[in-house]
């Protein structure tokens, strides 16, 4: 299945490993609901004026075993709600992987994108070729291949529109 | 050269997937043994209207295959919780699904009436299910991909590789299965085995009950791992088979099985170990940490609060009582091992030191019940020591043994347990 290539800026880097993304809104916000509340208290640890400066497609980096510890939701309902188009991290907690393709929210594994990304850089990641590019350093990087229903979960939108289009492929 | 052998999660998915054979990396559809929940908001509400309003199936395939659980907010305390139970309970009616209520932590609770049956495929949202790998089923959290279940037979997956994690040596007097554990954590990492299958196995397993093996294998999503699974042996069918929902032919691991890893880890001579603050990567030796101090206790959850633990928080707390104003809560993981733990005068002990026992339910380790103010520290047997997960986002949670809880609650501060047994 076709999967659009996704082009941005890198908007923030993570650079803890294990990082534990209910941090993004704080534990204190975790039972937001709204994803414009949820918008407006995230990454004020981080960078009070991040919000501000998100472009629709922006893309988040992290480090290795990004998502780990006990993950909500809100925390990428946020980002999403800001522009925030996917996430490229160094690897992934599987917990945090699988609820986040479930909401049809692109995420790639790209060992090596710590050393080869600075904030702001112009970044892009081809689903064909499974590579992410840099086009602000010209550099390239493999991405790992995704299973198989990840992909058409991704293509799909999430898992209700993959199940949706199980049912008319078995129909 | 011949062909490399199964690991034993290889070989519950080749049936699960109708095939004879599968390696990791397949891509396969399989149809699980069993599918099991708890209720709760944004999960089963949630999928029972999916699976009607998005899907159009108004019963699920094969009823007997799905198990439901009220073990959180339980009891009640807001009205929209008990509607929410009511929900579960008229759903379960209404499909044939049987709701199991106020009978314990569902993890625990499934093993007990059979849903840890050798060989099964089983999946649920919640991923401390690994724990049903103590008797060699292959018990995977999903998380919200569990509407799949509901809403077709079989479920799409990528066989994944295994690590295997071989035991060695016998721990010493205070030191657990949750000691094991963490001592994994910190020996391996908390990302070595990320998407794979945790196996543990070794002649350490000997000396690990199956209450232990249940601790350890509850866990194993702190590693990255998906679950984890025990090769079946005596002590372990003794318990499955005779309470198995179905018949099925145990499946063990081959001699040359592909594995992503092979790790020896000794605990011999491993001390009790703390995981302090707010990650469950942060394995330290409790000895380091002794002497600080905390308000709270907690003894229960799906990982722990089962009869050896009770027992020898009982055997630490002989002759002794909790600190003034300490709260000491402890929640036996079952009402079956509240039972047993009662009339083995277990709990008539833990009352007398001053423990506040209630009965089986979730609510202790999530932050619903028995909740910390900002500052308050609690030593903790729950599974995650995460900020705020048992109350404000100021608290702090250390986890470590049951007897270390123990011990702790005497001195109120951490506390090396050896010292009291």
């Amino acid at each position: 299945m076709h999967l659009t290539r996704l082009r941005g800026r890198v908007a923030f880097i993570f650079g803890e490993a294990d990082f534990d993304v209910d941090q993004i809104v704080g534990v204190k916000n975790i039972k937001l609901k709204d994803p414009a509340e949820l918008a407006a208290v995230a990454m004020q640890e981080y960078d009070a004026a991040f919000a501000a400066s998100i472009k629709p497609g922006d893309i988040l980096v992290g480090n290795h075993n990004f998502g780990y510890g006990h993950p909500h939701y809100p925390p990428m309902i946020a980002m999403r709600h800001l522009g925030i188009a996917a996430v490229v991290a160094e690897s992934f907690s599987p917990g945090y992987w699988r609820g986040e393709i479930a909401m049809g929210f692109p995420q790639a594994t790209c060992p090596g994108v710590l050393a080869n990304v600075s904030r702001w850089d112009e970044v892009e990641i081809d689903w064909d070729n499974y590579t992410f590019h840099n086009h602000t350093t010209g550099k390239s990087l493999a991405i790992e291949p995704l299973s198989e229903g990840d992909r058409q979960m991704l293509a799909c939108g999430g898992l209700i529109g993959y199940l949706k289009a199980r049912d008319r492929e078995e129909a | 050269m011949g062909t490399a052998g199964m690991t034993i999660a290889e070989k519950i998915l080749a049936r699960a997937s109708g095939s004879s054979r599968v390696r990791a990396g397949d891509e396969i559809k399989a149809r699980p043994d069993f599918v099991i929940a708890y209720d709760f908001p944004g999960y089963t509400d949630t999928i029972f209207r999916q699976m009607k309003e998005d899907f159009n199936v108004d019963k699920v395939a094969d009823p007997e295959r799905f198990a439901l659980f009220i073990d959180h907010m339980v009891p009640a305390i807001a009205p929209h919780e008990e509607k929410l139970h009511k929900i579960t309970r008229d759903w379960g009616a209404a499909q044939g699904v049987p709701v199991y209520e106020r009978m314990g932590i569902g993890h625990q609770v499934a093993a007990e009436i059979g849903y840890a049956t050798p060989g099964a495929f089983v999946v649920h949202f919640d991923g401390h299910i690994s724990q049903l790998g103590t008797y060699g089923a292959l018990a995977i959290g999903v998380r919200r991909h569990l509407l799949e279940a509901f809403v077709k037979e079989r479920i799409q997956l990528k066989v994944p590789r295994t690590t295997l994690v071989e035991l060695s040596g016998k721990p010493g007097p205070g030191v657990m299965a949750r000691d094991v554990f963490h001592h994994i954590v910190r020996e391996l990492g908390p990302s070595a085995c990320r998407f794979h299958v945790l196996e543990i196995a070794g002649p350490a397993l000997e000396h690990i009950s199956l209450e232990g093996r249940q601790t350890i294998t509850c866990l194993a999503m702190f590693t990255g791992a998906i679950t984890a699974i025990i090769d079946p042996d005596d002590t372990s069918l003794a318990y499955s088979l005779p309470r198995a929902r179905i018949k099925l032919e145990p499946v063990y691991s081959d001699g040359n099985a592909d594995y992503a890893a092979v790790h020896r880890v000794d605990v011999s001579g491993l001390a009790p170990i703390v995981v302090i603050p707010p990650s469950p990567a942060n394995t330290r030796n409790l000895t380091d940490y002794e002497g600080i101090e905390v308000q709270v206790g907690y003894l229960g959850s799906c990982a722990s609060g089962r009869l050896e633990d009770l027992r020898i928080a009982a055997q630490v707390l002989k002759g002794h009582h909790i600190a003034p104003g300490f709260q000491l809560h402890v929640v036996p993981t079952s009402q079956a091992i509240m039972k047993a733990a009662a009339a083995e005068g277990i709990i008539t002990e833990l009352v007398e030191a001053g423990a506040f026992v209630s009965s089986s339910s979730c609510d202790y380790c999530f932050g619903r019940m028995g909740v910390m103010d900002e500052g308050q520290r609690a030593v903790s047997t729950g599974t995650l020591n995460v900020r705020g997960r048992m109350g404000s986002p100021d608290s702090e949670i250390f986890l470590m043994n049951a007897a270390a809880v123990a011990a702790s609650a005497i001195e109120g501060r951490i506390a090396d347990p050896r010292k009291y047994l």
